[in-house]
């Protein structure tokens, strides 16, 4: 049933307060008579006015009330000319799935991502496995990322494990020196280094450094297309982009964590021979007698998986930005983020079963 | 509110360029509500240069630009945010936010010009899209639109504050001729509000057959001919005409490497 229409009057001036004002008149009438506003006051209104007026009538028919216009003056027609009517139609939703549904969905999502991790990483050993010829991978690109990734981090590398070294021999010290084994500052320092510091220092160096530049570089690269058409002119991205990158990673950080083993080792002896009074010579031989060779093995080992974790994770970061420059920054925050954590986790699994081996 | 006959942009004698190098050597033109300009040229005849000497981004060595009757380099501060509020620019590339939706690239401007509810300001923002045709997609990020559907979620942030002069960069450049149309029937439709002087930077013939009022041509950075487009068109420059004609000029043309090996050295 429809009543009878009720008539408002529209304020000259559409004020945010005359606005609520109509707005709650219009709110008051009951559901079933239609609201008719008389816009005759409305001539030549500000675009902000017409603004208002506009979210009163879409307020208004939200709430189930029949608001219409009346007396719409040349003025405030012009304003609405050639404005699409879908603008007050209800906006479709986006569909969003729930419970099951986004279980599913999120399970679809993380096997599609799996699927694409493994065919990154198979593709790129295919490359890898023939490395010579014209089909092998692109030693120029190689070498020149084995510059940016390793020569160029040394400094961070040494200065960092070298400030490491000092603050573990300092630390150790200050408990050692009770038990009046003060020398033992030595195995300290050169075990915990080589077995788990140098790794994980030069790990988090370089996924800062080069995993977030890789994920930029790529991510730049397929918004602007180059993946594309490096595909298109048959010119594989995993030949040319992936494994020079993985290949140089796999080089520079075994070297870099060896330097940083060195540059920890000397901060340890350089506090011991300073400021704890040691014998330099007895540092040193109570360093060769204590680190085995397995201890810094293992650490090799460690930073050759931290390596493929850092390079696969920039890379796949990369090639798989959507949406744009946003897109980039998300990759290259992602990308760290997420080698830092698999990092750590994979230090953990591999001290385990280094542990439970022995 | 300026009176209705006074140009929106007058462009006086402007001499500008980087460095030392002048790229626009006294230009003059102006503008007025209801009427497209069209301002024509090759590459490197100097538009963009115009463009960001009108928009502010570049002083001018001599000259002034005046926005409706406020001259835009002598302004400073909030004074020149003011002067600079009466124009819209539509970017060749959109240069839309791509971190926001499109309803939020449009609001922006309100929200940050204007002292508004943000609800008003959404409403004004749908407005706009509503009325570039793009009202069902403001919840879209713009890397969702397609080329075309991007220059107009541009074109109603350009118009959101409701400027006196609406500037394009190439607007129809990179869009199927189809969608290049229906931009510029977008554009003659806006100029039938009769609020608004158009200023269209291009170089497609197409455009500038259906849109322009005026033209101006440009070549090397001096005004070559300039006012009613049939009258342009007769210029009897052979730059013009070979604008206009879609030919190379004598001296471009002919001088190939094959001639240049068969000639005695």
């Amino acid at each position: 049933m429809h009543g009878q229409p009720v008539e408002l009057q529209a304020p000259p001036e559409l004020s945010e307060q005359t606005a609520n004002a109509l707005l709650s008149d219009v709110l008051r009438q009951e559901r079933a008579r239609p609201v008719v506003v008389d816009c005759r006051s409305l001539d030549d209104p500000p675009v902000i006015a017409v603004a208002r007026l506009l979210r009163v009538i879409e307020d208004g028919r939200r709430a189930g009330r029949d608001v219409r216009l009346a007396q719409v003056p040349p003025g405030l027609r012009r304003r609405l000319a050639g404005i699409d009517a879908d603008l007050l139609a209800p906006a479709d939703a986006p569909k969003r799935p729930r419970g099951f549904a986004a279980l599913g969905a999120w399970a679809l999502d993380a096997a599609e991502a799996g699927r694409r991790i493994v065919q990154l990483i198979g593709d790129t050993l295919r490359v890898l496995a023939r490395p010579f010829g014209q089909s092998g991978v692109k030693w120029d690109r190689t070498i020149e990322q084995m510059t940016l990734i390793g020569v160029r981090g040394t400094p961070i590398v040494v200065f960092i494990s070298f400030l490491v070294g000092v603050v573990l021999a300092l630390n150790g010290a200050q408990q050692l020196r009770n038990f009046g084994a003060s020398i033992y500052i030595a195995n300290l320092v050169a075990i915990s280094m080589s077995r788990e510091m140098a790794p994980l220092i030069t790990a988090i160096v370089v996924a800062g450094r080069s995993g977030s530049a890789i994920a930029a570089e790529l991510g730049t690269m397929v918004v602007s297309e180059e993946i594309d058409a490096m595909q298109t002119m048959a010119l594989s991205p995993e030949r040319f982009l992936v494994a020079p990158r993985i290949l140089a990673l796999l080089c520079m950080m075994p070297l870099l964590t060896v330097a940083s083993n060195a540059a920890g080792i000397f901060g340890g002896w350089l506090i011991a021979v300073t400021s704890l009074g040691l014998p330099s010579q007895g540092y040193i031989s109570q360093t060769v007698q204590w680190l085995y060779v397995s201890d810094v093995l293992s650490g090799l080992v460690k930073s050759v998986v931290f390596a493929l974790i850092i390079g696969f994770v920039g890379v796949y970061r990369g090639l798989n930005v959507r949406g744009g420059p946003a897109g980039v920054g998300l990759a290259t925050t992602a990308s760290v983020v997420t080698s830092i954590l698999l990092c750590i986790v994979a230090t953990a699994v591999i001290t385990a079963i280094l542990y439970a081996a022995t | 509110m300026s009176a209705p006959d006074e140009p929106v942009l007058d462009v006086q004698h402007v001499v500008a360029g980087y460095g030392d190098r002048p790229v626009l050597d006294d230009v003059s033109f102006s503008v007025r509500r209801g009427e497209i300009v069209v301002v024509l040229g090759g590459s490197g005849s100097g538009k963009s240069t115009l463009l960001r000497c009108i928009v502010g981004l570049l002083a001018p060595w001599k000259g002034r630009v005046l926005i409706v009757g406020r001259d835009v380099h002598a302004a400073h501060g909030r004074e020149r945010e003011a002067i600079l509020r009466n124009v819209g620019m539509s970017f060749q590339s959109a240069a839309l936010l791509n971190s926001m939706t499109v309803l939020e690239n449009v609001a922006l401007p309100i929200l940050e010009h204007c002292n508004v509810d943000p609800r008003t300001a959404a409403m004004l923002a749908r407005m706009r899209l509503a009325r570039v045709g793009l009202a069902r997609d403001g919840d879209k990020m713009p890397s969702e639109l397609s080329g075309g559907m991007r220059k107009r979620a541009g074109l109603a942030r350009a118009m959101a504050l409701d400027p006196s002069l609406l500037l394009f960069d190439e607007p129809s450049a990179g869009l199927d001729p189809i969608t290049g149309r229906e931009l510029d029937d977008l554009i003659l439709d806006l100029k039938k509000e009769g609020t608004m002087g158009i200023v269209v930077v291009t170089h497609e013939l197409g455009s500038i057959n259906t849109i322009a009022d005026r033209a101006v041509m440009l070549a090397d950075g001096r005004v070559l001919a300039s006012g009613p487009l049939e009258e342009v068109r007769a210029h009897p420059d052979p730059r013009v005409q070979a604008f206009f004609n879609r030919q190379t000029l004598a001296e471009h043309a002919g001088a190939d490497l094959v001639t240049a090996l068969e000639r005695p050295a």
